[in-house]
């Protein structure tokens, strides 16, 4: 009975009906643009009329002009100290929730996630009036006369340092998340076992929990390293001239002042390909469930 | 009692470090809270008085208003957009067979990791090869693309945990697949959906990148806030604005948490 009959049945919502959609929005909406920037970059398309054709020139500028690749490290670095540093924050946050035995871990762990899930521009906001010269830190300073009138610490706002405290403060909350969830699948037999066998609780942390919760690190490192790589809202509101990144060139080079759309082309398709080298060689570490808040 | 994973002491060292964090964490939204009643143009220490004046005005600025009612307009349709096609998405990936599944599946979540900046950039070019004006529809287009993995990784958990014999049996008794989808599929994901839709909007609500570049003349919310911050004149409202989107966005994450816990909790089976 029914074979026949019920494939008849399941004619409709079929598996092209189902993912037509989706894949044709992206093709459209996602992948063709990107092909457009490569287009731009060998000067196949360009935004100016007049002559031109397939030519590797901007590419060549860009890898002989040292200016970019010098500020792409420059970014690099200050990414992956932020994406370290909390990393590092971060993990005792997250063992202190899953391992304690606290009977209120969830609540805990919303109250330390909930920032994030609010404005990103609102917390820049709020750094921005903490370390302004006239700013909170300052003023208070000032008032309590710690600090002489007129001579604020003027390093707080417009600086790298602004730029990292404040990325750092960003993904922070971010970041506790999924070590949090490679802790809390841990199996706490594990550790009894371990201990059992006359481990000391470094050791078994050091032989057990660690090494299990690396791809939880992992993944979380990796998930603030490749958006902040690529940030330009912060650098260009507390950073000032020191705390300009890659990203705030390249949206001069698409800016109103002397566009070079050409140019600007390249650097983002070199960040793609950065980015999407990353996510392949970390592929093995990312599993999806990790970025789904549970 | 002796932990394994933890001494008493190294609990009570964790706690205060948790502690200290967290007021690291709240101390700039608090600040924010202070400083928008004080009555100063300018938020320094010391306090000068206590006043609602910044968000009566705030009140009364017909341009923050439609900045705001932009970006929810935005928002909205985004989360429509991005929940169906995440659903539909979904569904696919959890029951269906079919050939390169891994590639479809990298594609569809590849979203996550492309810069938005770049991204942002890419989708102007396209339209500005097309010809398509820019407004709020194009930035609508751009968020589907960025949320949409955001749907998928919270609805595809949630469809492997329903039995799929409830389906299957719902088959047997004639029904099609649409109407089992719409009887049985949907209202067991229903939690799911409502969460995928609440990120979607949030995310939306608060993307700046993309829509900076896709916006044309329109403000959305976060466009009105970046400009307000490079011209501090405005300060003290915007910082009226901020204590109330925080709030309301606090208590909407509460809420949300809370109702997502007692759905599930009443349809898990």
């Amino acid at each position: 009975m029914g074979g026949g009959e019920g494939l008849l049945r399941r004619r409709d919502l079929t598996t092209p009906s189902l993912l037509g959609l989706p894949l044709g929005w992206l093709g459209v909406f996602f992948v063709a643009p990107i092909v457009i920037v490569a287009l731009y970059s060998v000067d196949v398309y360009s935004l100016f009329s007049g002559p031109h054709g397939f030519t590797l020139d901007a590419w060549h500028a860009f890898a002989r002009d040292h200016v970019y690749i010098r500020l792409f490290w420059k970014s690099v670095k200050m990414s992956l100290i932020v994406s370290i540093a909390i990393v590092v924050l971060a993990y005792p946050l997250a063992y202190y929730l899953a391992l304690s035995g606290t009977k209120r871990k969830y609540v805990l762990l919303l109250l330390l996630i909930a920032p994030f899930l609010t404005s990103y521009l609102l917390r820049v906001l709020a750094w921005k009036v903490i370390l302004g010269d006239e700013g909170v830190v300052n003023s208070f300073l000032f008032w309590t006369h710690l600090r002489a009138q007129g001579h604020p610490i003027s390093q707080l706002l417009y600086s790298r340092f602004a730029v990292m405290l404040v990325l750092g403060y960003i993904w922070l909350p971010f970041v506790a998340l999924p070590i949090f969830v490679s802790l809390e699948n841990l199996d706490r037999r594990l550790l009894e076992a371990a201990s059992d066998l006359g481990a000391s609780r470094l050791r078994s942390f050091r032989s057990v929990t660690l090494p299990l919760s690396l791809p939880g690190v992992i993944a979380a490192f990796f998930f603030v390293f490749v958006p902040t790589l690529g940030e330009f809202v912060t650098p260009s509101l507390v950073g000032g001239a020191s705390g300009y990144m890659y990203g705030n060139q390249i949206v001069d080079l698409f800016g109103t002042g002397f566009p070079d759309w050409e140019t600007g082309s390249v650097l983002a398709l070199f960040l793609i390909a950065v980015v999407a080298v990353l996510t392949v060689v970390f592929s093995r570490f990312l599993q999806p469930q990790q970025v789904a808040a549970e | 009692m002796n932990d394994v994973a933890l001494s008493r002491n190294g609990a009570r060292v964790l706690r205060g470090f948790f502690a200290l964090v967290v007021l690291f964490l709240y101390a700039p939204i608090v600040i924010l809270l202070i400083f928008s009643f004080n009555s100063s143009d300018v938020p320094a220490f010391p306090l000068s008085g206590f006043t609602f004046h910044w968000y009566r005005e705030f009140a009364a600025n017909g341009d923050l208003r439609g900045a705001l009612w932009t970006s929810a307009t935005i928002a909205f349709l985004t989360s429509l957009g991005a929940v169906l096609l995440g659903v539909l998405a979904s569904v696919a990936l959890v029951r269906r067979r079919f050939r390169g599944k891994a590639a479809v599946s990298a594609l569809l979540l590849s979203p996550l990791v492309i810069p938005y900046l770049v991204f942002g950039i890419a989708l102007l070019l396209l339209f500005h090869t097309l010809g398509v004006p820019r407004g709020a529809l194009t930035v609508v287009i751009g968020h589907v693309v960025i949320t949409l993995p955001y749907t998928i990784l919270v609805l595809v958990p949630r469809l492997e945990q329903i039995d799929e014999s409830l389906e299957e049996a719902a088959y047997d008794l004639g029904a099609s697949r649409l109407r089992t989808f719409r009887s049985i599929t949907l209202p067991l994901i229903l939690p799911a959906v409502l969460s995928a839709f609440l990120i979607a909007f949030t995310t939306s609500f608060d993307e700046y990148a993309v829509a900076s570049f896709l916006v044309g003349t329109r403000e959305t919310f976060p466009i009105y806030l970046y400009s307000a911050l490079r011209f501090p004149s405005q300060l003290p409202q915007v910082i009226a604005v901020a204590v109330v989107v925080m709030v309301v966005s606090l208590v909407v994450v509460g809420a949300a948490e809370l109702g997502r816990r007692v759905a599930e909790r009443r349809v898990s089976l």
